[in-house]
């Protein structure tokens, strides 16, 4: 790490600069989606803001005051790649053209708003550039002569290009904002500045300054809690023939996560049975930081189940992820992938309650578990089918066929606008079910009223009863008895939800994440007959339910690699947690690595792999001041510990419970 | 036949080559002052109950039976407890079951790795631990984790039926070895160089005791015995604060013979003087 990066990264730790920020100012929000307002609220706030530049800072674009833009939805992979090579110039000339060539008002409007939006960037690009000159920034300054009018021609043109375009969707209120196949789409310019004898360390000290510049500010773009920001990039995959992707720019992308171990960009790491064990060696370093990076994401699995959902196998193949984990198309797809979500534990729980003393045996209640599912993946589809989305012009400019059909993304303006619906606790569901099977049907050891009534008494009283329910067979230990309840509710979910219309021109995903909806779904579920009382979270996405305590990462690897992936692939990982002593020395790094391979050799999707230390955890909440930096894993993000809600520190704290 | 164990530890990385199953066998010859799986001691089956989340309701206490002035819980104790703290720890288990477990997770098992029978000592249940390696001849790979502490007979056996060895060396000095194990440390030495002319692969590991086995006396010792058989590699394992932290789970106090305190030594010098190469766990 150079001194330079050293100084940028303790000015960023230390947060002195947020104390720089213009306090108490506030922006009008009166009628905020509106499209004759857009661009004139995006122009009081880019009158507000001001250019700011930290000591040493080549990106700029940081903010000026504390205003917290109120949010628009976003979670889309924009076209870098065209943006960054042709500027804005080429935006406004193509928009033109189609306002040109159309008669029909309202679209004629929608291009005027699409410009004005454009012009107002500009603006904002302009102010950057005499305020570099002034504060003889004359990198930037440089950079800014060209872009965003033109395309960049280096590495640092693009990232400022970049860091550019972060900003204005920021301050527009895009609240998700990924970052896309990084490595891929940047690379051109990073071989033209190999090919003009620039340096790898240069170029990789100017990677680092971006990575570090990205997480200016973090506190005021916050989705649930902060963090939760969306600056995930995608590393590595394979090719249409099973060419690795894994490049140059991909290692130093890795390295510079590695070395600066902040929480933006958020990596994730494309890889298949081709991946060679060094990659995920050096992945298991970057595991060791703690930052719960990277993710991730086997290309043999959901290459194929996206194209099962009816995807071209180009775009397939050239998917990324979204904030947190789920499979989106750049540049092309304006996928919804987290507009709802089926809450298993709930559903099941509502059948367990009212059919279960009239089911004579396992398969008929199986039937009416089956049954509610359809019927909740019906009522999710009808209720969304008339769902209006406000208009987004400014991030429809970067997205494909937008300024050509003069149409928004969210109105089928890009090729795909597909929903996808997450699928939460499902461990949970179907450790209900087994208890259930085992207790009442196949052994007898409860009554059906008994566990009726001790499930109305939320278990006051019945801590027998709960016993036998926590006793029984839990997914995670490679128990088929279980692990086969689990594959039957999640086909009954995926056989009522993949491929129907959604009524907006796409179709439906059905998958395996929960979001926070672990938390929040889990405090309004009564008790479940898996033995969670009733309020207590569900597990996160795909994994064990809390408190289980299972025979093993191998048995958890098993259990969640089962089911045939393709057919749920809306996303959400399998969540484990090591701790940190296994990655102490050479030996439990490679083992880690080999880990890894098998989960996914063996068909897993995802895998969110935390390296975590609960002693360290406990301490950080009597003692926060002892910790300003500590990262942990949340969901599909990472934040900083102190920063997070008491309940969500709480569930990572009980998620490792009994890891090794 | 079946075998007690008290534990499978899938995962286990620092048991043998690749990603290994350990399975813990019950009942050990030797009492080591620094014993960190104190469960592992007794042959019989046993029931524990975990400190952390106990409500202090006492139903276990109401349920248990004092027998020998020391107090056991019963499996009515199991099952009163409202919050799930109590299991029996020491399962009887067939070798056929035991096997057929470990087979589940053949696939990653078969990329490297295998599985460790350790301990306890797992030669104290050798007729148990012959079967399950005559079982899984050929289909895993197998390793044993001892203490070298058995006849010469059983040594002998196991070095025909596994395929690695972890070798467990404590203290040169046989005095002192009987202070601090219980036992004396022929037998260990006897089948140690049995071991090492076997041909079959092995690792020795010395675990680094604060002023019991990290002295100079006893690692230029055991650096001795590594030299005369020719061995030149150990790892090396400190000892572990939290050793005592399992003790409790059994209502026992523990009660180490030394300064848990004290500093480890890591006496690498001495070692590399021998140009034996060590690495720390």
């Amino acid at each position: 790490m150079t001194e330079k990066i050293k100084a940028l990264l303790e000015n960023l730790k230390s947060r002195e600069y947020r104390k720089q920020r213009i306090t108490g100012k506030t922006i009008n929000r009166e009628n905020y989606h509106a499209l004759e307002n857009q661009a004139k609220l995006l122009r009081e706030l880019a009158d507000i803001e001001k250019p700011i530049l930290f000591d040493n800072d080549s990106f700029g674009f940081n903010r000026y005051t504390d205003i917290m833009v109120p949010g628009r939805s976003g979670n889309v992979t924009m076209n870098y790649e065209k943006v960054l090579t042709f500027g804005f110039d080429k935006l406004i000339s193509d928009i033109e053209l189609s306002i040109q060539k159309t008669s029909d008002a309202e679209k004629k409007q929608y291009g005027k708003t699409m410009l004005d939006l454009l012009y107002i960037c500009l603006e904002i690009a302009e102010k950057y550039k005499a305020h570099a000159k002034e504060k003889g920034n004359t990198r930037l300054y440089n950079a800014l002569l060209k872009i965003p009018h033109k395309g960049a021609e280096s590495f640092y043109e693009a990232l400022v290009f970049m860091k550019l375009c972060v900003y204005v969707l920021r301050l527009y209120g895009v609240a998700h904002l990924t970052l896309g196949r990084f490595d891929q789409y940047i690379y051109p310019f990073y071989s033209k500045d190999k090919e003009t004898g620039i340096s790898d360390e240069e170029i990789f000290e100017t990677l680092e300054e971006f990575f570090i510049s990205l997480n200016y500010d973090t506190d005021l773009y916050r989705g649930v809690q902060q963090g939760d920001n969306g600056q995930s990039m995608v590393l590595g995959g394979f090719d249409k023939n099973g060419v690795s992707m894994y490049n140059e720019l991909s290692q130093m992308c890795m390295k510079a996560s590695f070395e600066l171990s902040v929480i933006d960009p958020k990596i994730n790491l494309r890889v298949g049975k081709n991946t060679p064990d060094e990659i995920y060696e050096y992945a298991t370093l970057l595991t060791k930081q703690g930052l719960g990076f990277p993710q991730y994401c086997n290309d043999d699995v959901v290459i194929p189940g996206l194209v099962k959902l009816g995807y071209d196998l180009d775009d397939a193949l050239n998917y990324t992820v979204a904030a947190c984990w789920e499979y989106i198309i750049p540049s092309c797809g304006a996928d919804i992938p987290n507009i709802d979500t089926m809450d298993f534990p709930r559903v099941v729980n509502e059948i367990i309650v009212s059919k279960l003393s009239c089911c004579a045996d396992f398969d008929a209640l199986m039937t009416c578990v089956s049954q509610a599912i359809a019927a909740e993946c019906d009522r999710m589809i009808e209720n969304k089918k008339t769902d209006v989305f406000p208009q987004m012009p400014l991030l429809s400019v970067f997205m494909d066929g937008c300024i050509e059909s003069l149409t928004d993304m969210w109105e089928g303006g890009t090729k795909y606008l597909n929903f996808g619906c997450h699928g939460a606790g499902i461990a949970n569901a179907a450790d209900a079910l087994a208890a259930v099977k085992k207790n009442i049907y196949d052994e007898k050891t409860i009554e059906k009223q008994e566990l009726l009534d001790a499930l109305a008494a939320d278990f006051e009283g019945y801590s027998e009863i709960r016993n036998l329910l926590k006793s029984s067979p839990k997914m995670g230990n490679n128990d088929d008895y279980v692990d086969n309840i689990a594959a039957a509710i999640m086909t009954a979910f995926s056989v009522n939800m993949n491929n129907r219309d959604n009524g907006h021109g796409g179709i439906w995903r059905a998958g395996t994440g929960s979001a926070m909806e672990y938390l929040r779904k889990g405090e309004k579920c009564p008790a479940t007959a898996d033995g969670r009382r009733s309020g207590e979270s569900y597990s996160s996405s795909f994994s064990p339910s809390l408190d289980v305590k299972t025979t093993g990462l191998l048995s958890v690897i098993y259990s969640f690699t089962k089911y045939d992936m393709t057919d749920i692939i809306n996303g959400g990982p399998l969540t484990i947690e090591i701790h940190d002593t296994v990655l102490r020395n050479d030996i439990g790094l490679k083992k880690t690595a080999m880990l890894v391979k098998s989960f996914i050799m063996l068909g897993g999707h995802q895998l969110q792999l935390n390296s975590i230390n609960r002693e360290r955890l406990l301490d950080a909440q009597m003692h926060p001041e002892k910790y300003p930096n500590l990262i942990t894993r949340v969901w599909g993000w990472s934040g900083y510990f102190n920063e997070l809600d008491v309940k969500y520190q709480n569930h990572i704290i009980r998620r490792c419970e009994y890891i090794l | 036949m079946t075998g007690c164990i008290f534990s499978i530890e899938e995962f286990s990385v620092y048991d043998g080559p690749g990603i290994r199953t350990t399975v813990f066998l019950k009942g050990c010859p030797l009492l080591c002052s620094w014993c960190h799986n104190p469960e592992g001691q007794s042959p019989n089956t046993e029931i524990v109950r975990s400190p952390n989340g106990c409500i202090g309701c006492n139903s276990c206490i109401k349920t248990a039976v004092i027998q020998n002035g020391q107090l056991l819980f019963t499996d009515e104790s199991i099952k009163k407890c409202p919050m799930n703290l109590l299991r029996i720890c020491g399962e009887k288990i067939s070798s056929d079951i035991l096997c057929e477990l470990l087979m589940k997770n053949e696939r990653i098992l078969n990329s490297g790795g295998g599985v460790t029978f350790s301990g306890g000592e797992p030669f104290m249940q050798s007729e148990f631990l012959f079967e399950c390696l005559h079982k899984l001849k050929g289909r895993l790979h197998t390793a044993i984790q001892t203490s070298g502490y058995c006849s010469r007979k059983i040594f002998g056996t196991a070095l025909s039926l596994a395929d690695y060895f972890l070798y467990d060396l404590k203290l040169a000095d046989n005095a002192l070895h009987e202070k601090y194990t219980g036992v004396s440390n022929t037998l260990i030495q006897d089948n140690f160089s049995e071991l090492a002319k076997s041909g079959v692969p092995f690792t020795v590991r010395i675990p680094l005791i604060p002023g019991v086995t990290d002295t100079t006396e006893n690692i230029t010792g055991l650096t001795h015995i590594l030299k005369s058989n020719r061995v030149s590699y150990a790892e090396l394992l400190p000892y572990n604060k939290m050793a005592g932290g399992k003790y409790t789970m059994l209502q026992r106090e523990y009660r180490p013979g030394f300064d848990e305190r004290a500093e480890v030594r890591i006496r690498k010098d001495i070692f590399d003087k021998f140009s034996i190469e060590t690495k720390i766990l």
